[in-house]
């Protein structure tokens, strides 16, 4: 992987009105990396990816593909493909007339647009579809259409607007793979915006989070899981999500006293200033359920879950945490449980600006 | 119970009204082909006893129709043409942006569909005059008739190409089109039957056009086949056979578009260009 960056965005801004939906978005992608955006619905995330397109303009800052400034250009001349989340085929073409539209565009020779449109259909296993109307296919194979549409450019860049949110699970699962796979195979620079961390985590090299139009915390999937930032990506990365509690640091300094005596303190592992307001983060799947060393705490089970490989319990007062345990348990609802987490596990974030400490 | 049997009951006050209506379009076609005493003969008859066919050929000839029939044609053309070319670009615009000025827009035309072309016409007249176009009266009678026609288009065909999804056309233009390639290539084809749809219905309405024919024209050479009608009807005109025959020579053109195109003339009305 190169490191020369193949999109630049620097202190983007965009203004609907006065509504402010991007606040300086900084963001640099290198060449041949696949870049997830992520977050809740109306983060400005897909307000982002069609500004690359350029379907929207973009208010301020600057924005470049592949070293060129793209600001004011229009969507033709700034060589992208993008993957609408209603694959957006025309319904009034054929498969290989769809898949050659942006050629014919551009006036590629017939002979050269047989040969590319073979290729693509091989690629993406659409070869005895290609004489077929959009509205005879089913969901899946109008996807690889969609897809195909895109690579037949050989594009600076796929942006991919939530491509697979419209699948059942099971295509979605195995799609995931497939457009990655796709990706690594022509070395491309990808955009994919959803808002299912999952398939943020495992499709991306970089995943950025965004939240009410500002980029909340980038980096890789693992560094996100391991490293979040603030409280906000902690409990969006991650599933089922990170439990939180209201805490305060102990006069040692490298523990947490709740305000509830009958919830023990908990090692954090570093140094803190006594007193201090935060917010305890607690995976489901790093909270350890058994007869610890003693550093436990003792809840009672509320709620069993199983799914046969996994075990989601949920406590009750005092402490309300989901906890996830793999394999089965003999846990019943109103049975004791021993709790521990080890401090290494523990994450503390301010009380106040809610970032991590 | 009632459940059942409510579907049929307005099924069959429909279908009476129907009949109500539809009934002056048999009665047109048979009294035309009765003899004179036989149209007044009561109690009425419903089938003629004696069909005169020669009647059509004879009223054909006799007032001119190929005359008549040829300017309504050039006035109904002119008016579909006008409408479309213009109404449709109209139509695209206020179907894809949205603000005040748009909603300002909407109004205005709208409000041309309410004002009557009985009202309209006098202004319309003087207007005409003044700037000379009463020299060329059919042209005159179309500018006129498009505009009345132009609101019914543009409302029916702004929901067509609001049927026609956004991220189509925002694909077509990431794919390496221009905003106006988009729309030649991508909207329009999809919007084409909404389109033809709502030209048809302009022309059959402006083919029966009368109000502005009878008060612009003054010439016969270039009178429209409704105004020809009507100059039948004089203070002692009892001609009415000859009257349902040139108004079913009229008709029968436009009843048979319509006939044939139902099918599609429906579906477009109703769902929309899409599927």
């Amino acid at each position: 992987m190169s490191a020369e960056p193949q999109i630049e965005l620097i202190g983007i801004d965009k203004y609907y009105g006065s509504f402010h939906a991007l606040k300086d978005i900084n963001l640099t992608i290198p060449k041949g990396q696949f870049v997830a955006l992520v977050g809740p619905s109306g983060c400005g995330k897909s307000t982002l990816l069609r500004s690359l397109a350029g379907l929207e303009n973009i208010s301020g800052g600057t924005m470049k593909i592949a070293g060129a400034l793209m600001n004011g250009v229009p969507p033709r001349k700034r060589d992208v493909a993008m993957v609408f989340q209603s694959y957006a085929l025309y319904p009034h073409m054929t498969v290989e007339q769809n898949l050659t539209y942006s050629l014919r565009l551009k006036g590629v020779p017939k002979e050269e647009m047989r040969r590319a449109t073979e290729e693509v259909a091989r690629t993406i296993g659409l070869d005895n579809l290609l004489h077929r109307y959009p509205r005879e296919l089913s969901g899946g194979q109008r996807q690889r259409v969609a897809m195909g549409r895109a690579i037949i450019r050989h594009p600076k860049a796929f942006l991919f607007d939530e491509p697979l949110s419209n699948l059942d699970a099971a295509l979605r699962v195995h799609m995931r793979k497939e457009i990655r796979a796709l990706h690594d195979r022509l070395g491309a620079t990808s955009v994919y915006v959803t808002h299912d961390q999952i398939e943020a985590m495992t499709m991306a090299d970089h995943v950025v989070v965004m939240r009410d139009g500002v980029i909340e915390q980038q980096g890789s999937p693992l560094d996100l899981y391991d490293r979040p930032a603030t409280r906000f990506v902690a409990g969006f990365i991650g599933s089922p999500a990170m439990n939180f509690i209201p805490a305060r640091i102990g006069p040692d300094g490298a523990s947490t006293v709740f305000d509830r005596p009958d919830i023990r303190s908990l090692p954090i592992g570093k140094k803190l200033d006594p007193g201090r307001e935060v917010i305890v983060g607690l995976r489901p799947e790093h909270i350890a359920v058994g007869a610890a060393d003693g550093a436990g705490m003792t809840l009672k089970v509320a709620v069993v879950e199983s799914t046969g490989s996994l075990t989601y319990l949920t406590t009750e007062e005092p402490l309300q945490l989901t906890i996830v345990m793999t394999g089965r348990t003999e846990l019943a609802p109103g049975d004791a449980v021993q709790v521990s987490v080890p401090s290494a596990h523990v994450h503390i974030f301010d009380a106040e600006t809610e970032r991590a400490l | 119970m009632t459940r059942t049997y409510t579907p049929w009951f307005l099924l069959a006050v429909a279908l009476g009204l129907a009949a109500i209506y539809l009934f002056p379009v048999y009665w047109m076609y048979v009294t035309s082909v009765k003899s004179g005493s036989e149209i007044f003969s009561n109690p009425p008859t419903f089938w003629p006893a004696d069909p005169n066919i020669g009647v059509f050929g004879d009223v054909w000839a006799r007032r001119a129709m190929p005359t008549y029939l040829w300017n309504s044609v050039v006035i109904a053309g002119g008016v579909t043409a006008i409408t479309v070319v213009l109404g449709t670009g109209c139509a695209y615009v206020l179907a894809r942006y949205r603000n005040v000025w748009i909603d300002i827009g909407l109004f205005c035309v709208l409000m041309l569909q309410v004002l009557p072309a009985s009202v309209m016409v006098t202004p319309l007249f003087v207007g005409f005059n003044q700037i000379g176009l009463l020299n060329y009266p059919r042209t005159a009678v179309v500018l006129a008739a498009a505009a009345k026609a132009m609101p019914f288009f543009v409302v029916l065909v702004r929901a067509t190409f609001m049927s026609v999804p956004r991220e189509l056309e925002e694909s077509a233009l990431v794919d390496g089109n221009s905003r106006v390639g988009a729309f030649f290539s991508i909207v329009l084809p999809l919007a084409r039957n909404g389109i033809l749809v709502c030209a048809i219905l302009t022309f059959m309405s402006a083919f029966g056009e009368y109000i502005y024919s009878k008060s612009i024209i003054q010439s016969p050479v270039l009178q429209p086949a409704s105004v020809g009608l009507s100059g039948f009807l004089g203070p002692n005109s009892t001609d009415w056979n000859s009257i349902m025959a040139y108004s079913a020579i009229y008709v029968t053109p436009i009843l048979a578009i319509f006939v044939i195109l139902q099918r599609r003339i429906v579906a477009g009305l109703t769902s929309g260009a899409l599927k």
